[in-house]
């Protein structure tokens, strides 16, 4: 078994851009099932520990929320 | 959870002259554009209509409208369809003009009014974060941005140093 990394990263360049040219109702509908699993992780993992490197808020606050 | 219920009654709520305008940004509003990103809330941009004396913007009719229709509110969000839902007033000169130059989408029917997309991604190139950098790649690699319009918006918002820098950092050939 071979590993063409360019192979891969190309076939999953493929399939973003596949996902991207879906229809919008499609594209939101997978928001929805997306965001159902991410909460499904977030309540079977245990809390994070205090020492865990995160990102800061950006300057402003979160009024100044990004794209 | 269905996210084009909550475009829906906020579509209603701009009719209902609670809101002047809106807008969709963040994730939400980037996956108009691109492949679909994970994420836990919406950001609603809007803007109300001028209150002569009013100088405060204040987002309480958006929640008296919400919670009267059955929304809930969670710390900072307020629950629409199952999505907690951030409304944010524009904060720069950037979010006033990426509002103004909103495009309507047509979702199967229910119209969202959505960032464009060079907008999404000088937001992100100005806000900076990892996950904005990130953001903003994919908009480059999607080729999604018409690239004149995105460089006006850099060079009419004082971000070309800033967007030197992420070009150095990214996009150049080290090879």
């Amino acid at each position: 078994m071979s590993f063409d990394l360019e192979k891969i990263l190309e076939s999953k360049r493929a399939l973003r851009r596949e996902l991207a040219a879906r229809p919008l109702e499609e594209k939101l509908r997978m928001l929805d099932a997306l965001r159902e699993r991410v909460l499904a992780i977030r309540q079977a993992k245990p809390a994070p520990d205090a020492d865990v490197l995160r990102e800061e808020p950006p300057p402003g606050g979160k009024t100044d929320k990004p794209a | 959870m269905n996210i084009k219920e909550l475009i829906a009654l906020i579509n209603q709520m701009q009719s209902d002259g609670i809101i002047e305008r809106y807008a969709i940004g963040g994730a939400v509003g980037a996956t108009f554009y691109l492949e679909p990103i994970a994420t836990l809330d919406v950001d609603i941009f809007v803007t109300f209509k001028p209150e002569t004396g009013k100088a405060i913007v204040s987002l309480q009719p958006v929640f008296d409208y919400l919670k009267a229709r059955g929304c809930a509110m969670r710390g900072e969000y307020i629950v629409i369809a199952g999505w907690p839902v951030q409304f944010l007033p524009p904060t720069s000169r950037l979010v006033e003009e990426a509002l103004r130059d909103a495009v309507t989408m047509d979702v199967e029917g229910t119209l969202a009014c959505v960032f464009t997309a060079e907008h999404l991604a000088a937001i992100a190139l100005q806000t900076g974060r990892a996950k904005d950098k990130a953001r903003l790649l994919q908009f480059i690699e999607a080729r999604a941005l018409d690239a004149a319009r995105f460089q006006a918006i850099v060079a009419r918002h004082g971000l070309v140093d800033v967007w030197k820098r992420f070009e150095k950092q990214f996009l150049s050939d080290t090879s």
